[in-house]
């Protein structure tokens, strides 16, 4: 019957398809993948996140502070998004009075308590359309100097940038900085006394100098201040060794979403199996170089864009424990879930993970996924 | 007409009597002067006395008194006349009588000219030759005059738009003659689908669903539109809960029946099916609205260009070219 009925539609069996679709799409077993890897951790909020990432994501406009252009973030406002991050602050400040041990807290708080309580910048601005709302961004426009008013990118992207808690006089590392979108966050805080932008790929660094050249007055793009490489991350925590305040590892990962919905370049292609195998390893050791590049005391801050244990929660307690063995190094893991609480009406966070925090996408709030962990060096 | 009074009840032959009498230009006012009571009958008015006075009058013209006659209450009647009046219908009473005929009753007949006035307008044997072309495609007493009841509108289609809706559901999706009266049963909407839109949805069912003709019909799948059909779909497939078969028909989880997912409220379809939260499920419809949107507005531009396939990433590889016809399928294939 089916092959009868097949014959009679005019435009089955023509050659009517494009030449250019895969014939093998990698999307599919990128979402075969989730299927499978994911259902365990995830079970009930599987479907949830499945059709948040099959749909158009959310973006945020990160505030360009350097742009000279007036009226940016109130332009913006008139459409009716709202900074995510500056609500927060402001509650953050009501509470201060009756700051206590609402939830128990794992961190080590001996060693800098008050600066926990207002460790979110209040520089970086990130507007967001309101829960549930699907408006767009229009593209920012550039100011009388060509810089732009404000980056667009997904607003979970901004919170391991703000859980790295910069403070003034900082001197950070970005050990896998590309395309720029952490990095020009960072840059946001105005406490960065010098950057050093790393990233392996040369043509995706080119990209983070373009990135900054659109967005930073060429006096900030000063060598002395703002240093961009293109070398192996593995390699920089032994040539640097304890030289960071703070070293945001953002790894090369699986892109989940990225993945399930783009053909070009997929991970997930027969042709980068063992690449995308060998990515847990990679992102170990890229994350012992950061560490190794933090002095003591400094902050080390882990993130992804990928929901998979194996990339996140595994990769984070196999460089601490090889930290430890291997290099003497103690880490601690320093507990998110207060900034978790915080961001929770823009943000749908996972219960319960073992280490760090993640953001998921959800229809509502189609931000993430995006992993963090914050690490810090005692020794 | 005589002929096609099925539903012969006595008081209807009593009525189709009278107007017949009516309609040849006799006029007999059987309605009793009763104390207290206005007529509003010109008979009486122009003879008091009720012992049946012959007059000519115009057979095309409606009258309150007519109405009475037919059984429509006062308030009824003066309902009828002030509509009749407003459409400037020609042939209003040759309309009713083709109504009549059908065993509809006053009510039934007031509540289709509120739906739709533009009966009013129609001519009578217009009317009742589609009323039997309704019948000589299947539908029987009771579901002709339910249709005719709650679809009003079916009435202003020509029979030979009528007839291409069963042609194409019988010629091109297969269904067969029985299936075809049901579908006219259940959604006599259908009838005034555009053709393309309904060849369009059955191929979405039938490739990119996998259902077969019997579901299409028990889910009663044509009273929906497109784009909630689509929506209801999506929302499931993206969820990980529906998955397009492949060549073989096989899927790797069981896809919940075609009525599970269509033929229940929202609210149902969202705990039961879906198991998703009514926030999600109205965000997931606005997304759905802008990319179908876009989607339709690239088709236009696009020429050959396949674009991205954003919708549906769990099909096998067989089924793949036929996907990529959905995507780019309808616009460009009737250029």
């Amino acid at each position: 019957m089916a092959a009868y009925v097949c014959m009679r539609f005019p435009f089955m069996g023509t050659s009517n398809c494009a030449a250019t679709r895969p014939k093998f799409p990698a999307t599919e077993p990128a979402l075969h993948n989730f299927d499978t890897s994911y259902s365990k951790q995830l079970w009930d909020l599987l479907p949830s996140i499945r059709v948040a990432m099959l749909c158009e994501q959310k973006y945020g406009a990160l505030i360009n502070s350097f742009s000279s252009a007036p009226n940016v973030i109130t332009e913006l406002e008139a459409q009716g998004c709202k900074d995510f991050i500056s609500i927060y602050c402001t509650r953050n400040e009501v509470h201060q009075s009756s700051q206590d041990s609402t939830t128990s807290h794992r961190d080590s708080t001996e060693l800098e308590p008050a600066a926990l309580r207002p460790s979110i910048s209040p520089d970086i601005k990130c507007l967001v359309f309101p829960k549930g709302d699907i408006s767009r961004f229009k593209p920012a426009r550039p100011d009388s100097s060509g810089i732009l008013g404000y980056y667009l990118l997904d607003a979970a992207s901004v919170l391991p940038v703000l859980a790295l808690d910069i403070q003034p006089g900082h001197t950070v590392l970005d050990l896998c900085a590309a395309p720029g979108g952490k990095t020009l966050a960072l840059l946001q805080t105005h406490s960065v006394n010098y950057l050093w932008a790393n990233d392996l790929s040369g043509s995706r660094t080119m990209r983070l100098r373009r990135t900054l050249q659109s967005y930073l007055p060429k006096e900030f793009l000063d060598e002395n201040k703002i240093h961009i490489t293109s070398t192996d991350g593995r390699q920089l925590g032994m040539t640097e060794k304890k030289s960071f305040d703070r070293v945001l590892v953002d790894v090369p990962c699986t892109t989940d979403r990225h993945s399930a919905m783009v053909e070009e370049n997929n991970v997930f292609k027969r042709s980068r199996t063992k690449e995308r195998q060998k990515l847990p390893l990679l992102q170990t050791q890229l994350l012992l170089s950061g560490i190794q590049a933090t002095r003591r005391g400094g902050n080390v801050v882990y993130s992804t864009c990928s929901l998979s244990q194996l990339q996140n929660e595994c990769v984070v307690q196999q460089a601490i424990s090889l930290a430890q063995q291997e290099l003497g190094i103690t880490v601690q893991v320093q507990d998110l879930g207060w900034f978790a609480q915080r961001f929770s009406d823009t943000f749908h966070f996972a219960p319960q993970l073992s280490v760090g925090e993640l953001v998921l996408p959800h229809l509502c709030a189609n931000f993430g996924p995006i992993y963090m962990c914050k690490l810090q060096r005692m020794n | 007409m005589f002929n096609h009074c099925y539903i012969a009840t006595v008081r209807n032959l009593a009525i189709c009597h009278l107007m017949l009498r009516w309609m040849w230009g006799w006029s007999v006012c059987p309605v009793a002067v009763s104390r207290g009571h206005m007529p509003f009958c010109s008979t009486h008015q122009a003879n008091p006395s009720h012992s049946g006075q012959v007059t000519h009058r115009p057979g095309n013209q409606l009258t309150l008194c007519s109405l009475l006659e037919m059984g429509f209450s006062e308030t009824q009647a003066k309902e009828m006349h002030e509509g009749a009046t407003k459409s400037r219908g020609k042939h209003v009473p040759s309309v009713l009588t083709a109504l009549l005929l059908l065993g509809l009753n006053p009510s039934s007949i007031l509540k289709i000219m509120q739906k739709c006035p533009e009966v009013y307008s129609l001519k009578g044997a217009d009317l009742q030759q589609r009323i039997d072309h309704l019948r000589k495609m299947g539908l029987i007493e009771g579901s002709l005059q339910r249709m005719i009841s709650h679809y009003p509108k079916v009435m202003l289609l020509p029979v030979k738009r009528v007839n291409m809706v069963p042609r194409l559901l019988r010629e091109k999706c297969l269904f067969t003659i029985h299936q075809v009266t049901d579908i006219l049963r259940d959604s006599p909407e259908v009838l005034e689908e555009d053709l393309a839109q309904l060849e369009y949805k059955f191929q979405y069912v039938y490739f990119r669903m996998g259902v077969r003709q019997p579901e299409m019909v028990k889910a009663k799948l044509f009273r929906l539109p497109l784009s909630e059909l689509r929506c209801r779909h999506c929302f499931l497939e993206r969820r990980g809960l529906y998955q397009t078969p492949d060549k073989k028909g096989q899927t790797l989880i069981l896809n919940p029946p075609l009525k599970d997912v269509l033929c229940v409220s929202e609210e149902t379809y969202l705990t039961q099916v879906a198991m998703a939260t009514a926030e999600e499920f109205h965000v997931f419809r606005k997304l759905m609205a802008r990319e179908q949107e876009e989607k339709g507005r690239e088709d236009e531009y696009s020429s050959d260009e396949d674009e991205e396939d954003k919708d549906d990433d769990d099909d096998d590889n067989g089924l793949h070219r036929r996907k990529c016809h959905w995507n780019t399928g309808y616009k460009k294939d009737r250029k």
